[in-house]
């Protein structure tokens, strides 16, 4: 490329920079909406973990609950979603949430296999403790419905995400990655757990 | 790369930085309530949402059941409009999109084979209820003739958009049960009939 660009490059940048609409405070309205439901499940990190490893484990189940589990999942959280949104009271909901991600990491971590009954039955418990949090805040939302799809969409990004990295266990070095990662998340499962109990400051 | 190239990229680069909202108004313009009709359902989430549920089940059923979406879904907003603005009956509400958007999710989900008649009469059902719902915000100065054209234009573009590439991704071969182009849109079913639930949760809540 000719240094003779360069000139021309003052005013390409002047371009660049020039002021736009600064478009703050989006938080309100349709895209408020769809923003703060899809930033709910991943701003906390119990919550996202739990997910991802609901995902690994599946992975590791291999069929049907590699496939059952998307499809599934997302309902029966819809249903801890509407008990949230009813102000249905649940027992200890923030203890469950952080028990999931012990448990869940813990299946992982040992590869532990489940009949896919009893599999489901574990998630769909934990599911309905989930919902239930991300439910909770859905009245509040700046529109209701673009925060429904917004916090599906991103449970069921996270899902996704946990499934691809359960391919890993394809090979025996991801395999010994994968059973890692679920030491990690159930550590993080523990602490949240003891946190949650007031064990912990 | 030759100087003229790198000119032209750089001015591109420009224009394209200082590129700001044309402001046209087509809505004041001559046809403007045709643009007001087409643009009206494409700006409400709600509509976003059921029409493309809707036209996501018409693919994953066939081309030979989902084509007569094609007619069936355009006339059903023509119908709906018809009914909302001339005879004033509305059976829009929270709750009765959020059962839509729950049922629709729910056929996706478990990829229930529903007869091309119940499949039309679904679509035309909720064609109806949409157009009702469009019909709330027209105004005494709309030109209700292009707003109409304009809404069952939009409906059948979206629908048949929506259906072709539903088809195009689902492929041919829809024999096995796992394969995961299948299991991709039954599990955006799940995640519609998630979204209709809460909404259902919602609405009976306030």
């Amino acid at each position: 490329m000719s240094l003779r660009i360069f000139r021309y490059l003052p005013f390409a940048i002047a371009g660049l920079v020039l002021p736009q609409a600064a478009f703050a405070h989006e938080q309100v309205g349709l895209g408020g909406g769809l923003v703060s439901g899809f930033l709910h499940p991943l701003t906390g990190i119990d919550h996202l973990i739990a997910m991802v490893a609901v995902g690994i484990w599946g992975a590791q189940l291999g069929a049907p609950a590699i496939w059952v589990l998307p499809i599934t999942f997302p309902l029966v959280m819809a249903i801890g979603g509407v008990l949230g949104i009813l102000h249905v009271p649940l027992p200890m909901p923030e203890v469950m949430i952080a028990l999931s991600a012990l448990i869940l990491g813990a299946a992982v971590a040992v590869r532990m296999r489940l009949p896919f009954a009893a599999a489901a039955a574990v998630v769909a418990v934990f599911a309905i403790f989930h919902g239930y949090a991300h439910g909770a805040e859905l009245p509040k939302s700046a529109n209701p419905l673009a925060y429904g799809v917004g916090f599906v969409v991103s449970t069921g990004l996270l899902h996704l995400c946990g499934i691809t990295i359960g391919t890993l266990t394809r090979w025996p070095a991801g395999e010994r990655l994968i059973q890692g990662l679920g030491v990690v998340i159930a550590m993080l499962g523990g602490y949240f757990l003891a946190l949650s109990l007031g064990a912990v400051a | 790369m030759n100087i003229r190239l790198g000119r032209g990229l750089i001015a591109a680069a420009v224009l394209l930085a200082q590129a700001s909202p044309a402001e046209a108004h087509i809505v004041a313009a001559r046809l403007g309530d045709f643009y007001a009709g087409a643009l009206h359902p494409l700006t409400d989430l709600q509509d976003v949402i059921l029409w493309g549920a809707m036209g996501v089940l018409g693919g994953t059923l066939g081309a030979a059941r989902g084509r007569w979406l094609v007619l069936v879904f355009p006339l059903g907003l023509l119908a709906g409009l018809a009914l909302g603005q001339d005879f004033e009956i509305t059976l829009t509400g929270s709750t009765v999109d959020a059962g839509m958007v729950l049922v629709l999710g729910l056929l996706l989900a478990t990829a229930v084979r529903i007869p091309t008649v119940a499949l039309c009469a679904l679509a035309f059902a909720l064609a109806v209820i949409r157009g009702m719902a469009n019909a709330t915000d027209l105004g005494p100065e709309t030109d209700r003739l292009l707003f109409a054209a304009g809404l069952a234009c939009s409906g059948y573009a979206v629908i048949t958009l929506v259906m072709a590439l539903v088809l195009a991704f689902r492929g041919a071969d829809t024999s096995v049960p796992t394969s995961w182009r299948k299991i991709t849109l039954q599990a955006l079913g799940g995640w519609i009939a998630a979204i209709g639930l809460m909404m259902v949760g919602y609405s009976l809540a306030s």
